[in-house]
């Protein structure tokens, strides 16, 4: 077991109103998600001394203008002018869930004493992806010619093969989506907040990129949402209840640039990363209260669930159904209605949510006698840090 | 059956790690890059082999059989160049000769609901223009 586990808590959370497409600057919004976890946690801005964000723009083919498209690190400088500001990270190969990581490292280094981490997400007017134009440079030589465009491709033909490989259906998703809608609508923040989806709906929707339908994608969105970490001692002291990290991980395996659709690497990056939260936490799958599992795309929940170890390869659809992801199941399951029913702010909103669940904050939604919260903060093979939250530490 | 006659496709923009691939295309031939030491075939082309880490790789003819690993039918054009097309079937084959190696392609000479995986297709060309011709699957014909 890891001899950190439970020295590091999230505090305070914090939302910024979401919309459909950029009504405001994106760093309006990332300054309302950042007051509005440092208010939660009771604690005023110059307390403040740690930054931490993975600011990338997933909309192709869009300028990257900071403060409009992105929020960097030195945008969030500009704006808060914090006196204490003594450490700051802006992460790359890790996404979201890496900014927080590297937040944990930084305060049990005791290079700052409460750090903030922010995700922000624009959606532009207009079309979201910009593909390649008359020619295909890099990687794209290989894909674009052929039609491949946007990441939800790449994920389509890996769920063709596991869908395929298991002898599965894709109908049997749409328990997922529905649950999740419903989940959302006690999610006060959440885009899809109020806005019902039925099974008829699901299954009568149009088809994107077989096997996904309309409802298999999050929507993008304009919004952020944001946290404020600091050490467990520290954090007892403030207004919320504290949700300790127990236990942290991020894939040790990645994709040669270009390749596209190979199920066992999805597989590998969730399992490297998994492992090292079970070690380092001590907890196993089966001690698993509740779970945030990513899902920008409906079949990152499903890679997630086998290479978490929360069930056998090619049972996760099995595994979602019979009222077991509901929030009095067996393992509920993306509790705040996940990125299908918040819209598309990556990782994040599922950290906080981890976070809520073990701290007993989650309200109309909030699971009974949660001590261990899961999270799995983004598509396994892509950027998959996992992490487990404990309502009493250990 | 996907109707390709007004796609006006990227054309590929090879370097100097890429560029074999293009050439034996060209001249129809389908060839991969190859690990010297070990013997792996890998694609798309890589600065290492990444199954033993060796720098002598060459690129190296293969049979062009194969089996569809993975597939999606596109219904959404993502890239609006591909509008007229749709619905069609992008896939991955996964070819006899270098098991692991992924190829991304389109299924031709077949309707796109033909595409499942696992059923054998075998290399085709389709010229882009005078300078780049892609390599392309259909089903195989000795296939039952």
């Amino acid at each position: 077991m890891w001899e950190h586990r439970c020295k590091v808590a999230v505090s305070g959370v914090g939302f910024s109103k979401v919309t459909r497409s950029a009504e405001v600057p994106l760093a309006a919004h990332a300054l309302e998600a950042v007051k509005g976890a440092v208010e939660d946690s009771g604690l005023a801005m110059a307390d403040i001394d740690g930054l931490a964000t993975y600011p990338e723009l997933p909309a192709t083919g869009h300028a990257v203008v900071d403060g409009v498209t992105i929020v960097s690190v030195n945008c969030m400088m500009t704006m808060l002018k914090l006196p204490n500001l003594s450490w700051h990270v802006q992460v790359e190969t890790v996404n979201i869930g890496g900014a927080v990581q590297q937040a944990v490292n930084a305060l049990l280094a005791g290079v700052c004493k409460y750090a903030v981490v922010w995700r922000a997400m624009h959606n532009p007017k207009g079309t979201y992806q910009n593909l390649p134009g008359t020619y295909a440079q890099g990687a794209t030589q290989f894909t674009a010619p052929y039609g491949f465009g946007g990441p939800g491709q790449g994920m389509a033909v890996a769920y063709t093969r596991w869908l395929e490989k298991h002898g599965q259906s894709r109908e049997k998703m749409a328990t997922l989506a529905v649950t999740q809608r419903r989940h959302s609508h006690m999610n006060p923040h959440a885009y899809f907040c109020g806005q019902p989806l039925t099974r008829e709906d699901y299954l009568s929707s149009r088809m994107v990129a077989y096997p996904f339908c309309l409802y298999d994608c999050d929507i993008p969105v304009q919004g952020a949402v944001a946290v404020v970490l600091t050490t467990a001692d520290r954090a007892r002291g403030l207004r919320p209840r504290p949700a300790y990290i127990a236990g942290y991980g991020q894939r040790l395996a990645f994709e040669v640039a270009g390749r596209i659709g190979s199920l066992s690497s999805y597989m590998e990056g969730g399992r490297s990363s998994s492992r090292l939260t079970w070690e380092r936490s001590g907890f196993s799958p089966k001690d698993v209260d509740v779970a945030q599992i990513y899902d920008g795309f409906s079949a990152s929940v499903i890679y997630g669930l086998e290479s978490y170890g929360f069930c056998k390869e090619g049972e996760a659809l099995d595994f979602i159904q019979d009222g077991r992801m509901e929030l009095d199941g067996e393992l509920p399951l993306n509790t705040f209605g996940g990125s299908l029913g918040t819209g598309r702010i990556h990782g994040l909103w599922h950290i906080i949510e981890g976070a809520l669940q073990a701290s007993g904050r989650a309200g109309e939604r909030q699971v009974k006698d949660v001590n261990v919260s899961f999270v799995g903060a983004s598509a396994p093979i892509v950027q998959g840090t996992t992490f487990i939250f404990v309502k009493e530490p250990y | 059956m996907s109707d390709w006659s007004k796609v006006t496709r990227p054309i590929p923009v090879p370097n100097e790690w890429t560029k074999p691939f293009w050439d034996a295309a060209k001249r129809g031939v389908l060839a991969l890059q190859r690990c010297q030491t070990c013997k792996h075939f890998q694609h798309p082309p890589y600065a290492t082999c990444v199954s033993c880490m060796a720098t002598d790789l060459a690129f190296e003819p293969v049979s062009g059989k194969g089996a569809i690993y993975a597939y999606t039918i596109m219904y959404h054009a993502g890239d609006k160049r591909f509008a007229s097309a749709i619905p069609y079937a992008s896939i991955i084959v996964e070819l006899d000769d270098a098991p692991g190696a992924l190829l991304a392609a389109n299924l031709l000479e077949a309707p796109y609901t033909d595409a499942k995986v696992g059923r054998r297709v075998e290399v085709m060309f389709e010229p882009l223009n005078d300078d780049f011709t892609l390599p392309q699957f259909r089903l195989a014909r000795d296939a039952k």
